[in-house]
């Protein structure tokens, strides 16, 4: 097998034994891993927390060398319509298991991304095909999933990983690529990841590109360097009273890094501690920033909402009623 | 050669050429390469998706001749058993094979007495595959083919693949205009491409004068409409059925001018309403509840004008929506952003709006050359990460 250059390829764990963190998961899904049958599987938790890889390794696990004829992987947030239900998951869950093995596997990443309507497809493709196929849902929210198909799966609820966990990757990592970490180096790579894992080696990989001894700083100045900047800059403009700068910049920054508003709203949410109003205000913003993260949910047109809501930043920086 | 429409003139003649329906072109390559695994397919979709050129380019592209019959034709029994029947029981002439292609098969009415039941004959002894195209699948005369058919779906195309389109063919047809232009065309063409060609070709043969009153016209109602909305208090639920722009289009519309006549709380509260507008247009679209509309129509005239405490008389100068524009710029300028994210998502068990998320902190680990290698990026994707 030729060796991968990307690192969170590399260092992907293909046993139980070498994941960290989500001990107790793994000692339910094991055993029934051991026993050849397994339910469908729902992980839910956020982004790099190991719910991709421990889908591989069960059925490298259960399929041994055969596990790549029985298995398929598809991203949900990438092809969310009912397309992909009806063509590929179908197309795949209805023929047998090849290779003596009893059932295939189909893992399907994101799953909360679905449109209802394919959600709908899916329970369906459950239900008629669970003789000969098992689905492993991943997704961040479980919530977002309609009742009949979280009511089908066995669900785990995967956590942020601690600082012990990806300091133990990134030693591990340091030590096969002849990295040298100061100490606060981990500090700074878990701070950035915010318990992410893939989200840590990228990190580390991005700055050993640039030098083999790292510390801190060239850490934070790596990550920084890769946060959505510019939001304070949208929130300043909203304050001083210019909405229509405030906006085209908003525009802008969404644009040029490509993040979605939900991002946008995680950013804005952590930026308005930082600023210079009167802490009641403060309160009052959050609750406005959580209800367009709502809204979003809800309506068809993420930039709308929030300009709802840079409107009510323009209220609180004349120390108006919001 | 003369073709009478740029739709047929630019109709696509491979795989290649058909754009944005990349699923659908897989299906029927697949559909064909199975064959007589399933003996007919059926194509749905709304108007100027690319049905009829799919079905055709397959036809060319695997050299087969086409038996083709559509709406304009009888289809009854009768004609169908003396037409279709032997052309699918005999051998082709000249070629390997062929493709029987039933256009338009939900307009298979009334006066074709029992064409859909003589089709499903002719689908268990055809020797050749048989296409059909159709908008709605679902009705309930077609369900006898439904179920002995595979069935592609081929979805309204977006917004920036049709703006490409329209620019692709206008330069081609040396019709020089401005960027907004197309992008206008293909908001109205909400998806369908012959109806954006078409448009594009009247403008074409039209007198630039007439053009840019036409223009005129719409801008002069869409302001007309502005100004009430926003100068004005009353409830104005009448007032959209003035214009020819769709209620999605008015929305853009006061989007874009709500910060250039409204201040402090009335834009707060004039946003307010449109995000209420927004939340109930999004119950639509998701569960198609169309009585919802009424909801929508409500927030975005009666919620905008009454969002200020007093009528206002000072003149504002209204500009047109830019968003929708910037955003498909922005598109063509990151195209190379959005492969490499394809090919590294791929690899690592990640989705590609993710890798797009954290782009610029794998950008040094792009540059690689191993990496770089490992991933076949193109010429044009290492270009564009060296810039």
């Amino acid at each position: 097998m030729t060796q991968t250059e990307i690192w969170t390829e590399k260092y992907r764990p293909t046993k139980f034994e070498n994941v960290v963190g989500q001990h107790e998961i793994i000692k339910r899904i094991k055993s029934l891993v051991q026993a050849m049958n397994i339910p469908h599987f729902m992980f839910a938790g956020p982004a790099g927390t190991g719910k991709s890889t421990l889908a591989l390794i069960i059925v490298k696990e259960l399929f041994g060398e055969h596990w790549k004829e029985n298995y398929i992987e598809l991203n949900a947030s990438d092809e969310r319509g009912i397309d992909v239900i009806r063509q590929k998951v179908k197309d795949f869950a209805r023929t047998k298991a090849l290779k003596n093995v009893p059932f295939k596997v189909i893992f399907l990443d994101e799953a909360d991304a679905l449109t209802r309507e394919a959600q709908q497809a899916l329970r369906r493709t459950m239900e008629n095909y669970t003789n000969t196929c098992r689905f492993i849902l991943s997704c961040n929210y479980s919530t977002k999933l309609i009742e009949p198909i979280q009511s089908r799966c066995v669900m785990f609820r995967f956590k942020l990983l601690e600082k012990k966990d990806i300091s133990e990757v990134m030693k591990k990592i340091s030590e096969k690529e002849n990295l040298k970490l100061t100490p606060d180096a981990f500090d700074a790579i878990y701070e950035a990841s915010e318990g992410d894992c893939r989200r840590a080696i990228n990190l580390i990989q991005a700055t050993a590109a640039i030098s083999m001894d790292i510390n801190s700083d060239m850490i934070s100045m790596i990550s920084a360097s890769a946060k959505p900047a510019g939001i304070k800059v949208v929130l300043d403009y909203a304050l001083a009273g210019d909405f229509i700068n405030a906006r085209d910049k908003l525009l802008d920054v969404m644009l040029r890094e490509s993040v979605s508003g939900s991002d946008v709203i995680k950013a804005i949410q952590k930026e308005i501690w930082t600023l210079q109003i009167e802490p009641e205000i403060k309160v009052r913003l959050t609750e406005k920033t959580g209800e367009t993260e709502f809204r979003m949910i809800e309506g068809s047109d993420e930039f709308v909402q929030l300009q709802a809501l840079l409107a009510s930043f323009v209220l609180a920086g004349q120390g108006k009623a919001i | 050669m003369h073709h009478a429409s740029y739709a047929e003139k630019y109709r696509p003649a491979a795989y290649a050429d058909i754009i944005g329906q990349e699923t659908a072109v897989e299906e029927v390559k697949r559909f064909l390469k199975e064959f007589p695994k399933r003996k007919g397919l059926i194509l749905h979709g709304p108007a100027g998706t690319g049905k009829t050129s799919l079905a055709l380019a397959a036809a060319k592209e695997s050299n087969y001749e086409i038996l083709e019959l559509n709406a304009s034709d009888l289809r009854n029994r009768a004609k169908l058993e003396q037409i279709v029947k032997p052309a699918a029981e005999q051998k082709s002439l000249f070629k390997k094979g062929k493709i029987l292609l039933m256009d338009e098969v939900d307009g298979v009415t009334g006066t074709d007495i029992g064409g859909v039941p003589e089709l499903v004959r002719i689908l268990g002894t055809t020797k050749y595959p048989m296409i059909m195209t159709c908008n709605d699948v679902w009705q309930s005369k077609l369900s006898p083919l439904r179920s002995k058919c595979k069935m592609v779906e081929m979805k309204a195309l977006p917004l920036s693949t049709i703006i490409t389109i329209l620019r692709d063919v206008a330069q081609k047809e040396n019709l020089d205009k401005e960027i907004s232009f197309f992008s206008q065309l293909a908001i109205k063409s909400q998806g369908d491409l012959r109806a954006a060609l078409n448009d594009l070709q009247s403008h074409f043969h039209e007198d630039s004068v007439v053009d840019v009153t036409e223009k005129r016209d719409v801008e002069q109602s869409i302001f007309n409409i502005l100004r009430k909305l926003f100068k004005e208090r009353g409830d104005f639920l009448g007032l959209f059925d003035t214009t020819k722009l769709s209620l999605d289009e008015i929305f853009l519309w006061i989007e874009e001018n709500i910060p250039r006549e409204y201040r402090n709380e009335a834009l707060a509260r004039a946003y307010y309403a449109l995000g209420n507008a927004d939340v109930f247009r999004g119950r639509i679209y998701k569960d198609q509840s169309w009585r919802f509309l009424i909801y929508q129509n409500i927030f975005q005239s009666a919620g905008i004008s009454y969002a200020k405490k007093v009528p206002v008389q000072n003149f504002t100068k209204y500009e047109a929506p830019k968003r929708i524009l910037k955003i498909w710029l922005n598109n063509q300028k990151t195209m190379q952003k959005k492969t490499i994210a394809k090919k590294y998502a791929r690899m690592v068990h990640c989705s590609m709006k993710r890798t797009m998320r954290d782009f610029d902190l794998l950008r040094p680990v792009f540059k690689k050359e191993s990496v770089q290698k490992q991933l076949k990026f193109s010429p044009e994707e290492i270009e564009f990460l060296a810039k």
